[in-house]
């Protein structure tokens, strides 16, 4: 499970490459359905989380990744 | 036509009110939309806009204030009015959370143009089972996955729901496929031809609406006269078939269908034991289901094209007989040889005709038919020749050729041909044009276009749209019977079908079950000795046959299982003895279950009749010559069972060699009404008996007209299902 830290640094980032107000995003926001992240933007998020944490992430599964919880989780298994 | 109602679940609509939220939509949400330049999710929307839909549409794209100058929503339930049709471009993963947001919103027409489906793997077809079933649920219609889009023309839709470049012009001809990229190309080359459609759709994955859904709802279109099709992969065939033959051939407003098939492929050639089998592998039962169907086959989209403009724009043809008007000899004599290749016949002038063209052609000109009006021909030689041969009851379809020459005005020889035909539109004849170029000619095919005349580069193509048309003017005032039921003894033949294991029915069984079915068999009796045999012999008459009956043996032949034309007892008593001494040599005395005594068969014409399993159109019966024939030349038909007497008749007709069979050079006719017969019986056999896997009849022996046919051998191949 992802800590609270982890989620609030995938928020601020993802408000960052979406241009959103951050404190529109929940844990469940779907990137796509709900925050609106276009196929170039997906591939611009993986790379700024990978950047905000210092990791390599395997795009494939970066890009299946669907929600900010998910996104979270995924990062918190490569710190 | 019937509806058979759309997807089962909420408050389900039939499949025409279900297409109508489609093709004829009010309102429209788009999901998933960017403000992307150059992708789909964009463009999409755009040509919505620009093509001038007379509803309204809503941009569904999260956290997004507005799409090209249009107020977005972020949710499709945001929306405050009711919606029609969704179509939805968001990427594969998440288009299932959208189409179940649609449900809720009550929306009952989907498309889905995203890909990720299907065509991509397992985790694909989960994802497509999960739309169904969101599809189901809400009872709404669904086109897509995985396509392109769809398009209505109607001046008061203007739907151009895809990612087409443009909008094509509006026009009475239907197109659907299966690729979407391929219709992309032909909404390119139909416009350059000027041809205009009624609805142009992509079907893509088909994960709900198929092209039997499509054609249904075509039938009724008012906007629709033709329908084109490109199908790679069929999946309700026997509807298919059913719905084509209503609409080819419907009492009211019948539309032709062309249709193009690709992909189909020789898999389960190896797998197929019978000679029925392994040439119904090939895409001649594709070839035979579609004749029967009333599915014109084309083999590329030019020819496709060339016949629907002709099928859409002109009167169909009556009979074959057609006039050629022409400023050159060369091209005539191509097009002559064309036209008769295809079965088309040059009309006979009356005398009027003849005369009117004396009077006003020069001296030079052939008068006869191809009319050459000769090269130096302005347009009132091409309108003295049209005029004449316009008002000849002979001719039903005319072709005019142009070559360019220096002094041929050609701009006012096609308005003159427009001009001639429109004078005669009473008359209902087919009129078709080749201005034989590229450049000097381009402004005279334009008039001919745009008054309707179809166009081809080619005389050779005129021809071949011509053939197709008469060729469909045939399918409709077809000679028309129901399948006979003749009096059969079904329980006999259950009885050895039904207690039978897999595999090969013996010989003696497989015969009971042709007798059962009333195929002309001449008397036969297993026999278990050589003095048996001989008894059997004395009782049936001579000459008869010997043939072993063990299941381990399959060529019967190079075994020495078979032994003809024995004329006495003693003939009969000395094979008994060597065929079974043979024969042990391969096998133990336990393998052989007796030697059958036969009649031996009149000689005759050899041919073969089988049915096997098609994955389409489930059993499928086929007919060709025997021996060296279905061999060589592959020379066969099939059709979808059960047949009529008509369709056996035509079955046999559409051989190459059927000539063969009416006699050559002084040879008696065979019997044509008796191969009729016994493909009738073997249609029933097959419907009855789902267990039939594969059957050779092989061969027929077919005697002269009056003396009917007898069975020589047959082989029934069973499976359990």
């Amino acid at each position: 499970m992802a800590n609270a830290e982890v989620i609030e640094r995938v928020k601020k980032v993802t408000a960052r490459v979406l241009s959103l107000d951050p404190s529109t995003i929940e844990n469940n926001s779907n990137f796509v359905f709900d925050l609106g992240a276009e196929s170039v933007q997906s591939v611009e998020l993986v790379a700024a989380f990978e950047e905000e944490f210092g990791i390599d992430m395997d795009q494939d599964a970066a890009l299946a990744v669907e929600t900010v919880t998910d996104a979270a989780e995924f990062i918190a298994k490569h710190l | 036509m019937a509806d058979k109602g759309s997807a089962s679940g909420a408050s389900a609509l039939s499949l025409q009110e279900g297409l109508d939220r489609i093709f004829r939509p009010k309102s429209i949400a788009v999901l998933g939309v960017t403000n992307t330049p150059e992708t789909v999710p964009h463009d999409i929307f755009v040509n919505l806009l620009s093509s001038r839909f007379q509803g309204t549409v809503y941009p569904v794209a999260p956290r997004k204030r507005h799409i090209a100058g249009v107020r977005a929503y972020d949710y499709v339930l945001d929306i405050p009015d009711e919606v029609d049709l969704a179509v939805l471009v968001f990427p594969g993963r998440v288009c299932e959370k959208a189409l179940e947001q649609c449900g809720e919103k009550g929306i009952k027409g989907v498309i889905i143009i995203s890909a990720g489906f299907r065509e991509v793997g397992e985790a694909g077809i989960a994802r497509e089972e999960h739309v169904k079933s969101i599809v189901a649920k809400y009872g709404m219609r669904l086109i897509g996955p995985n396509c392109l889009g769809a398009i209505n023309t109607e001046p008061d839709v203007r739907l151009n729901a895809s990612f087409a470049r443009a909008m094509p012009a509006a026009g009475n001809i239907a197109f659907l496929s299966q690729s979407g990229a391929l219709c992309t190309a032909v909404l390119d080359y139909a416009q350059g031809k000027g041809i205009g459609f009624s609805k142009f759709v992509s079907l893509g994955n088909k994960a709900d609406v198929d092209d039997v859904d499509m054609l249904r709802y075509l039938a009724d279109d008012p906007q629709t006269s033709v329908i084109l099709m490109y199908l790679e992969e069929i999946r309700r065939g026997r509807e298919l078939v059913e719905v084509a033959q209503h609409i080819t051939a419907a009492s009211t407003n019948p539309k032709p269908i062309l249709a193009i098939k690709g992909g189909r492929t020789a898999a389960g050639a190896a797998a197929a034991q019978s000679h029925t089998g392994s040439l119904a592998a090939s895409d001649v039962v594709c070839d035979g289901v579609f004749e029967q169907a009333g599915i014109i086959r084309m083999m590329s989209l030019e020819e496709m094209f060339n016949t629907a403009q002709l099928l859409a724009y002109q009167p169909l043809p009556r009979t074959n007989r057609i006039a050629i008007v022409t400023n050159a000899g060369g091209p005539g004599v191509m097009a002559t040889d064309a036209a008769i290749e295809r079965g088309l016949e040059l009309a006979k002038f009356s005398s009027a005709t003849t005369a009117a063209l004396k009077k006003a052609l020069p001296a030079a000109a052939n008068m006869k038919n191809p009319i050459d009006v000769i090269g130096d021909a302005r347009d009132d030689r091409y309108v003295a020749a049209m005029e004449a041969v316009f008002n000849d009851d002979a001719v039903d379809q005319v072709l005019v050729i142009l070559t360019p020459q220096s002094m041929t005005n050609i701009t006012g020889i096609a308005q003159a041909v427009c001009d001639v035909h429109a004078r005669h539109a009473d008359k209902k004849k087919t009129l078709v044009a080749s201005f034989m170029g590229t450049k000097d000619v381009s402004a005279g095919i334009e008039i001919l276009q745009r008054h309707g005349v179809p166009h081809y580069i080619l005389p050779e193509w005129a021809a071949d749209a011509m053939e197709d048309a008469v060729q469909y003017r045939t399918w409709r005032d077809r000679k028309r019977t129901a399948v006979a039921e003749f009096t059969v003894k079904k329980d006999q033949a259950a009885a050895v079908i039904n207690k039978a294991p897999e595999g090969y029915l013996t010989e003696v069984d497989a015969l009971k079950v042709l007798d059962a079915y009333g195929f002309p068999l001449m008397p036969f009796e297993l026999s278990k000795s050589a003095d048996e045999a001989v008894a059997i012999a004395d009782r049936i008459g001579y000459p008869v046959v010997l043939r072993i009956v063990a299941p381990k043996i399959i060529h019967k032949f190079e075994m020495k299982g078979v032994m003809l034309n024995l004329k006495s007892a003693d003939e009969v008593r000395k094979a008994y003895t060597a065929m079974r001494d043979n024969v042990l040599k391969h096998v133990t005395a336990e393998d052989i279950h007796g030697i059958l005594v036969r009649k031996m068969i009149p000689a005759g014409k050899e041919v073969i009749l089988g049915v096997s399993r098609d994955h389409v159109f489930g059993h499928v019966i086929m007919f060709g010559l025997g021996g060296i024939y279905v061999e060589a030349f592959k020379d066969v038909t099939f059709r979808m069972v059960p047949i009529s007497q008509a369709t056996a008749g035509r079955m046999i007709n559409n051989l190459r060699t059927s000539a063969v069979l009416r006699g050559l050079r002084g040879e008696a006719p065979s019997d044509i009404p008796a191969i009729e017969n016994a493909l009738q019986r073997l249609s029933l056999l097959a419907r009855d008996f789902d267990r039939i896997a594969e059957m050779d009849i092989n061969p027929l022996i077919v005697h002269p007209t009056g003396e009917g046919c007898h069975v020589a051998d047959v082989r029934i191949r069973l499976e359990n299902r």
